[in-house]
């Protein structure tokens, strides 16, 4: 299957999950895994990146589902890269891309995410 | 090419396993290809048919029958796109529990698919469910 997921850290300390490939009901376990391992070692930010991703499902809008709201919990945020049009149509016919802080740019999101306090 | 033809049938028969909804893309990617879709309108094919079958998989699991297959025929007419997604997975009743969003991704699906195609349709089987989803091109 063609998926892979990388993690690394943001300048400013918030780290990010890049995805490439297909997430879907047999890939998505991963990145919930990724995602509860860096709300356990306390992260308030995270940022997901869509930019190489060229299938995503509902199973993983509901992992993102997930994550968003244990992040809002804890006053945080969970924010998205995603400058991919078909991908991002995803989010926008479930109305997802209103819930969401998603960016066409990691500049972008690094600029947005400094300016919160 | 003679109007009205018969429609082309193509037939996949897949496990009932997240590794094979894969599969079941590939296949309907390659059919809406062939078809007068626009590349938007391909895409929803593909994402529609992955949803119907991720939530035959999601229900072959809780209802222990993860050992069937799903079937999943596509009829293909001139400017219209048939497939009917036949699972033996079981019952899909749901048990009130009150587990915050895990219910979330099959909602989202079943929204994802009516949004994408034109008709569809659930009918419950003796131990399984029928999906036909109809879209058509142009």
């Amino acid at each position: 299957m063609n998926f892979s997921i990388d993690t690394y850290n943001m300048e400013s300390g918030v780290p990010v999950i890049k995805l490439t490939g297909e997430v879907d009901v047999y890939t998505a376990p991963q990145l919930k895994q990724q995602m509860i391992g860096m709300l356990e070692a306390g992260a308030n930010q995270i940022l997901i990146d869509l930019t190489e991703v060229e299938y995503f499902d509902s199973t993983a809008l509901g992992v993102l589902i997930g994550g968003l709201k244990r992040m809002r919990e804890r006053d945080g945020n969970l924010s998205l890269i995603c400058p991919n049009p078909r991908i991002r149509r995803v989010f926008e016919i479930t109305g997802l891309d209103k819930i969401f802080d998603i960016y066409n740019s990691a500049d972008e999101a690094k600029i947005a995410i400094q300016l919160v306090p | 090419m003679e109007a009205q033809s018969e429609p082309a049938v193509v037939e996949l028969r897949i496990p009932c396993r997240p590794e094979y909804v894969g599969v079941a893309r590939l296949a309907l990617l390659g059919v809406a290809s062939r078809m007068k879709f626009s590349y938007d309108q391909v895409e929803d094919v593909r994402l529609a048919v992955g949803e119907a079958c991720t939530t035959s998989v999601e229900w072959a699991t809780k209802n222990n029958r993860a050992d069937t297959d799903i079937v999943v025929r596509s009829s293909i007419a001139d400017t219209k796109l048939t497939v009917d997604i036949i699972d033996s997975s079981g019952e899909r009743r749901e048990v009130s529990d009150d587990q915050d969003n895990e219910n979330e991704p099959e909602s989202l699906g079943a929204l994802l698919i009516t949004l994408l195609v034109d008709e569809v349709t659930v009918t419950p089987l003796n131990g399984g469910t029928h999906v036909k989803m109809v879209k058509y091109a142009g």
